[in-house]
């Protein structure tokens, strides 16, 4: 009789997971703690997670911090640079610099049918 | 095709979920995964299935066909801003991965027929292609076979796809809360994974929208996506209109033109383009036309919800849900197999266009549900 059957069945995602359970915490990179200003009359605010090297973007990837680096040639009056310069001039052909200026990102858009406990199948 | 007993082991709930199998029983009570009993098929029937999904999915192609290049939208209720996406997913050859088509078999004339057929969003992958597999291995070794290399076509269909994705990274879908639904989708991103292909988790709400493109939550901009969610459900949320809009053109898998066939209304068209079929069942839109004994179905039920049965054109049987609004088919009523135990459906998967599983779904009443509990297979001569 001809095999139908699946020769074998192993899972990747279960192995890992029961392995990730067992490893031990990592060490937080930096000791040293980073905060950031706007400017004299804002708040400080934490950015020590944005400015680690093993950040995504390699340290000064975050849009928080492309935001208070460019910030003054955004316009909104904030800052030292003609209003007749637009955004996206400052730009260039940073792509960190690019993404800190794009639309906000917008989220849950999808989902909104759904309703608790309801499955899709 | 029968059905037959063995004793369980004593620890069998425990090794299901050590499977990651977590929902065997719902509400601690009501049992979804029977463990003691199973249908013993023979390999003919098992031919038979094979061949029968195999036409049908060559007929449901031609059935697509047929509604894009007519434009029979209306029929199936598609709103008009997503119809271009639907004949230039289908024109470009998008990505598809899977499909189950539901299967009536009548004892007496030993004939299959199609109920319906799960083209967008099936589940109850993950019991059919792992846990079926390790209950066949637990209780009879290598001695006897099952119609299911749904695992192998998985790992296979995607490593067939994946120079077809559009990025980097392939990212998986479904929504929050519902273990089913997560099951399911972190089986499917294991075998894309074991296929070599990057993936990622995104919940359906938390895909987000930057103005060009989708992203995720690290801001990484959506090239491919595979979803557990209807796109019936989609097309009416509120970053709908985005689809359309998309920069990265996105890959989405189940593709759009998926819409058509997951509707009931490709049923009547079946039935129109291969009338007296012997794997169809008789359909039409909105009345039965002299039919006596039919199935009034919405064009997009789920789980067996607002399904109403006439036997000798009186009501026999009815199910309560929020569907009926897009409107219905009628369908000859099918004879179901029936065992002590209930009536059977029979699921046929196929993946990457090439059949390779089945599924028994039972019930104790005419109506398939999410309650109908899923029973193993094994083929036998």
């Amino acid at each position: 009789m001809k095999k139908r059957s699946s020769k074998a069945v192993s899972l990747v995602l279960i192995t890992a997971a029961l392995a990730g359970c067992a490893k031990p915490q990592e060490e937080k990179e930096l000791k040293q703690r980073v905060f950031m200003r706007a400017d004299e009359s804002a708040p400080y605010t934490e950015v020590t997670e944005q400015y680690g090297s093993r950040h995504r973007g390699g340290g000064m990837g975050s849009a928080l911090l492309w935001y208070m680096a460019f910030r003054p040639l955004m316009g909104g009056n904030m800052g030292y640079a003609s209003q007749g310069l637009a955004a996206q001039s400052n730009v260039g052909k940073n792509a960190a610099k690019a993404n800190s200026l794009k639309t906000q990102t917008a989220r849950g858009g999808f989902g909104t049918t759904a309703k608790s406990g309801t499955s899709a199948s | 095709m029968k059905i037959k007993y063995l004793t369980p082991s004593s620890d069998w709930q425990q090794r299901l979920e050590k499977t990651g199998f977590g929902y065997h029983t719902e509400d601690h009570a009501t049992p979804y995964w029977i463990e003691h009993y199973y249908y013993s098929i023979t390999e003919n029937l098992a031919d038979e299935i094979y061949a029968a999904t195999s036409d049908l999915w060559q007929m449901c192609l031609a059935a697509v066909d047929h509604v894009i290049a007519n434009k029979l939208y209306d029929l199936f209720q598609i709103p008009l801003f997503i119809q271009q996406h639907i004949e230039e997913s289908w024109e470009n050859d998008a990505p598809s991965l899977y499909g189950r088509f539901d299967f009536a078999y009548d004892n007496y004339s030993k004939q299959l027929k199609v109920l319906e057929f799960n083209a967008d969003t099936p589940t109850s992958l993950y019991e059919t292609g792992v846990v079926q597999w390790l209950w066949m291995q637990q209780y009879f070794g290598a001695s006897k076979d099952q119609f299911n290399s749904v695992h192998d076509r998985l790992i296979q269909t995607w490593s067939d796809l994946k120079p077809y994705l559009k990025g980097e990274t392939l990212h998986f879908s479904c929504m929050k809360g519902t273990l089913e639904d997560l099951t399911n989708v972190e089986y499917l991103r294991d075998c894309a994974i074991q296929a070599g292909i990057q993936t990622k988790l995104i919940y359906i709400d938390d895909i987000g929208w930057d103005g060009e493109t989708f992203t995720d939550l690290e801001d990484e901009m959506i090239t491919d996506i595979f979803k557990l969610y209807p796109w019936e459900w989609l097309i009416y949320e509120p970053f709908s209109l985005h689809i359309p809009n998309d920069m990265a053109k996105a890959n989405w898998i189940e593709p759009s033109w998926k819409m058509i066939l997951s509707n009931k209304a490709i049923m009547a068209v079946l039935w129109q383009l291969y009338p007296n079929h012997p794997l169809l069942l008789e359909t039409y839109f909105e009345e039965p036309k002299g039919m006596e004994d039919y199935v009034k179905k919405p064009l997009l039920s789920r789980e067996g919800a607002n399904v109403t049965l006439y036997k000798g054109g009186r009501i026999v049987e009815a199910s309560p849900g929020e569907y009926g609004d897009e409107g219905y088919i009628c369908q000859q009523l099918a004879s179901l197999h029936k065992e002590k135990s209930g009536y059977a459906v029979i699921g046929s998967w196929t993946i990457g266009q090439e059949p390779c599983g089945i599924t028994f779904r039972e019930s104790d009443s005419l109506i398939t549900t999410n309650k109908s509990r899923f029973i193993p297979h094994i083929i036998e001569n």
